[in-house]
């Protein structure tokens, strides 16, 4: 109780502050704001600078994210040729059918079966060889096996999950013989995991770059501002007063980079899609190449507001006190 | 108003910028800091608004005691004093009067009354018809005559002028020298740091020398000697 009215005494006697004086965000609010705007317009060359650094990295990183998530939605695609196949050396009644599909369906990493008879694999073997069928010819259906095609769930499809996977097969009764393309599901596997490690690295030394790059065009344009942060606190500002439009006016340069970032990429993507088809062997259209999902364009312009703040914060740290 | 008693300050261990200097001002009075260049005036300036801290002994302002003070109680002392320097510092990208609202801002003043006020300090100046030119294009005299604007628009207590004429011709100085008189008739306490001896004789103030950090003579002029009160 003392020491409370202590300080009152000591602060408020002999320096009397009017009044209408308003402390924290919430009472400048609309203040800070104007400040920030009104800054922004001031000094229109420094903020189109950041602004456009900040437009660039972003859209480099956001490039590479497009490049990233098409591929993997190919390697996905590829992936669902990962399939396991059960042999039998005689066709199975339909209550057999039946009864292994219920089997083999009831285990946790089964995405979708079907039952292949001796005439679908002699018609699958000819269209195979077409142009050459007279290879096939006395070739009777009885000489080929019976089986059950399996596809997996995505999670499923790595090396490991589809060897614990055949293990489960071969426990069900009335299966011996079970095929994968081992080395197949090997080499594509390895090859998914390179290229999300190159993918993972080249992702983290490009956002190192970016923060980099960003952190210090942010801190060149405080510098060239920090005469306005020393008249602020010649007048008696707060830390937090001169701070706040300076911070708002990071935000508002993160996130309008990171707008235009993706409306840039958005013209880019749109632009190839339309037009690359004549100048690539593919068609771009039809091969499901897709622009990035949602929650990634939320990502990039939280990200871009995220770099402003940060940037600015932690520029002003050198050159406000407290 | 202010005093200092046994007031030291080293930038570096065997430099020292102030030695043990003791000095009273009394409220209302004008004094003028002077000395050569490197003589510890700007040093003795910053110590007054809290910019520096002493390594040794006490500055009071108004009764408080300001190098204990909490970092984040400087800028209250700093709405009681007001500060203009030689190269001014002002906010080149923004008009006069935005700068001299500043002030009021900080303060959290209405915009209706930070318009009356700027304006009528502007008046005062004489430069209330420049108030939406930016600063960068008025001459000198006028730039210096806008931080006075800045520093005087709230009333301070007090005003410190570093070297507050060095960039100015003779007609502006007299110019810069009434308004520090008139502050002061108001009753602002003025404390003007200057080796400017034109401005020091047409001041007929209370004369401060320094030479290397300390305080080596202390003049009364006549028509102030009456008024000290310590």
């Amino acid at each position: 109780m003392n020491r409370w009215k202590k300080k009152k005494t000591e602060t408020s006697k002999p320096f009397k502050r009017p009044t209408l004086a308003e402390d924290g965000f919430g009472g400048r609010a609309g203040y800070f704001f104007v400040r920030a705007l009104t800054n922004i317009r001031q000094n229109i060359f420094v903020n189109v600078v950041t602004i456009g650094t900040i437009t660039l990295a972003l859209l480099i990183v956001s490039l590479f994210l497009l490049v990233f998530v098409n591929l993997e939605n190919a390697a996905e695609n590829w992936s669902e040729r990962v399939q396991v196949t059960v042999y039998f050396d005689r066709d199975l009644t339909s209550e057999e059918q039946t009864m292994l599909r219920g089997r083999i369906r009831a285990l946790p990493e089964t995405s979708r079966v079907s039952y292949v008879s001796r005439e679908e694999a002699l018609k699958r073997f000819k269209s195979r060889l077409r142009g050459q069928e007279t290879l096939l010819e006395g070739v009777r259906p009885e000489v080929l096996p019976t089986s059950f095609e399996i596809s997996l769930k995505r999670a499923n499809r790595d090396t490991q999950g589809v060897e614990n996977f055949v293990v489960s097969l071969k426990r069900i009764p009335g299966i011996t013989e079970v095929q994968y393309g081992e080395e197949w599901v090997k080499r594509f596997n390895s090859f998914l995991n390179f290229m999300r490690l190159l993918g993972a690295l080249l992702g983290a030394f490009l956002v190192l770059a970016v923060v980099f790059i960003v952190s210090n065009t942010i801190k060149l344009t405080i510098y060239a501002r920090r005469d306005e942060l020393e008249v602020m606190s010649l007048v008696g500002a707060t830390s937090f007063f001169i701070k706040a439009p300076f911070l708002l006016e990071g935000l508002i340069q993160g996130l309008v980079g990171a707008i235009i970032a993706i409306t840039l990429l958005f013209g880019l993507y749109e632009g190839f899609l339309h037009n690359a088809g004549s100048f690539l062997t593919f068609n771009p259209v039809s091969s499901g190449l897709g622009f990035l999902p949602y929650e990634y364009v939320g990502g990039i312009i939280l990200a871009g507001a995220i770099l402003g703040f940060i940037g600015s914060l932690t520029s002003l740290k050198r050159f406000v006190d407290a | 108003m202010i005093q200092l008693h046994n007031v030291s300050l080293a930038y570096q261990r065997d430099a020292s910028a102030l030695r043990n200097i003791n000095l009273k001002v009394g409220k209302g009075e004008f004094v003028f800091l002077t000395g050569p260049s490197g003589a510890g005036k700007t040093t003795l300036l910053r110590l007054l608004y809290g910019a520096l801290t002493p390594t040794r002994g006490e500055v009071l302002i108004d009764g408080q005691n300001i190098s204990r003070i909490a970092a984040s109680q400087i800028p209250q002392l700093r709405r009681s004093i007001g500060v203009v320097f030689q190269d001014f510092k002002l906010l080149q990208s923004r008009t006069v009067f935005e700068n001299v609202a500043v002030t009021l801002e900080v303060l959290g003043w209405g915009r209706g009354d930070i318009g009356k006020k700027t304006m009528h300090i502007l008046k005062q100046m004489g430069i209330e018809s420049k108030y939406n030119l930016i600063t960068q294009r008025l001459s000198g005299g006028e730039q210096q005559r806008v931080a006075l604007a800045r520093a005087l628009v709230n009333d301070p207590k007090i005003l410190l002028a570093d070297e507050p004429t060095g960039n100015l011709d003779d007609a502006n100085k007299n110019q810069i020298l009434n308004i520090f008189k008139e502050a002061n008739v108001r009753g602002t306490t003025v404390v003007v740091a200057t080796h400017d001896r034109r401005l020091i004789e047409h001041g007929h103030k209370r004369l401060i020398t320094l030479n290397k950090g300390e305080i080596v003579e202390q003049v009364e002029k006549e028509e102030n000697r009456d008024e000290q009160a310590f």
